[in-house]
């Protein structure tokens, strides 16, 4: 039994709804913010996660880190040495996806790992009439950036849990695999 | 007559009286068994620390520390007896231009050495420590393993050795 501890930075555009997302996740789905406030610098929210058929689990500390440029340079601190990394763009709003190449160089700058998991969120699923972004499209951009592709609706409460335990589990497989390569080098 | 020997052995009273990772089955006894076989490994995110308490006083001439994707480690000592006061005065330190509490405090940048273990040396010409204080700031990985810790020297109950 090993449990591991992740610092999952949780970035993207302000308003995109990364924060509505993360407490989703922390309460189980008990807690959807319905005014929009707000994050100024970096929120982080605690939660353990079990992996599916071992007794492990991975904690993971989330940076829900503000949109705003302005705090940038105080995030750009607080971020060094990811874990994992959680890219959420809004699916009605086209701006978002294309600042998401931006949000990804920011934080894969600030490691010296050669692997980074990560994954890219079309959050706002539930405005059909108003979707800009293509999933085709955005599935292409996040595979040729190496992260794994989601859909959610914070809203509706869709699959708003996947991609935290999707990272969770990216985690703990690179710890498996770093033990094994740690054998081979003895 | 004194002999010098490795003190930072298990089997000579040394012991992990803190560490911030532990999987059951890569425990931080692992670095004082004597064999490089067996690790401890850090379990994400950093810093990450261990302490090795000496049974007594010890006068240690060269530490080695065998390692794996390390970036960089700091070591400290304390001749203190307790090693919960370790801490405290660590912090005290930072204030006072010169303690005796902590005499050694060293940034080491390790070279990456990607496939292979690193063996890094740090002569230390005979200081005095009951603990010592490994703090791994960080990495080129998400995880890095500590495989061996090596403290040539002597107990301080013997006669140290000219």
């Amino acid at each position: 039994m090993v449990k591991l501890t992740a610092k999952f930075i949780l970035a993207g555009d302000a308003t995109v709804g990364k924060s509505t997302l993360a407490q989703l996740f922390r309460s189980d789905g008990a807690h959807f913010q319905k005014n929009y406030a707000m994050t100024v610098g970096v929120d982080i929210i605690m939660k353990t996660v079990h992996i599916p058929e071992t007794s492990d689990s991975v904690e993971l500390l989330i940076y829900d880190s503000s949109g705003k440029e302005i705090f940038y340079e105080i995030m750009e601190k607080l971020w060094e040495q990811p874990s994992v990394l959680c890219l959420v763009y809004d699916v009605s709003n086209e701006q978002s996806f294309n600042s998401c190449a931006k949000w990804l160089q920011r934080v894969r700058a600030r490691t010296l790992c050669s692997h980074l998991p990560g994954v890219l969120v079309g959050n706002k699923t539930d405005l059909v009439g108003r979707r800009t972004v293509e999933q085709k499209q955005a599935q292409e951009w996040a595979a040729q950036n190496d992260l794994e592709y989601f859909e959610t609706s914070a809203k509706e409460m869709e699959n708003f849990e996947v991609p935290f335990r999707s990272l969770a589990k990216s985690f703990h497989h690179l710890y498996q695999e770093k033990v094994e390569t740690i054998h081979s080098v003895v | 007559m004194t002999k010098v020997s490795d003190v930072c052995l298990s089997s000579c009273g040394a012991t992990v009286v803190l560490a911030t990772s532990s999987d059951e089955h890569y425990p931080p006894e692992n670095i004082l068994d004597g064999k490089l076989e067996t690790f401890w490994t850090t379990t994400g995110t950093f810093p990450q620390e261990f302490i090795i308490s000496f049974n007594g006083s010890a006068r240690i001439n060269k530490l080695t520390v065998q390692s794996y994707l390390v970036r960089n480690l700091k070591i400290e000592k304390s001749i203190s007896k307790d090693p919960i006061s370790f801490e405290k005065c660590a912090e005290k330190e930072r204030r006072e231009s010169l303690n005796c509490w902590i005499l050694l405090q060293r940034k080491i940048y390790l070279e990456n050495s990607e496939g292979q273990l690193q063996t890094e040396e740090f002569m230390l010409s005979g200081c005095q420590a009951t603990h010592l204080r490994f703090i791994i700031e960080s990495s080129y990985d998400h995880f890095v393993s500590i495989h061996r810790v090596m403290a040539d020297g002597a107990m301080d109950s013997m006669s140290p050795t000219a």
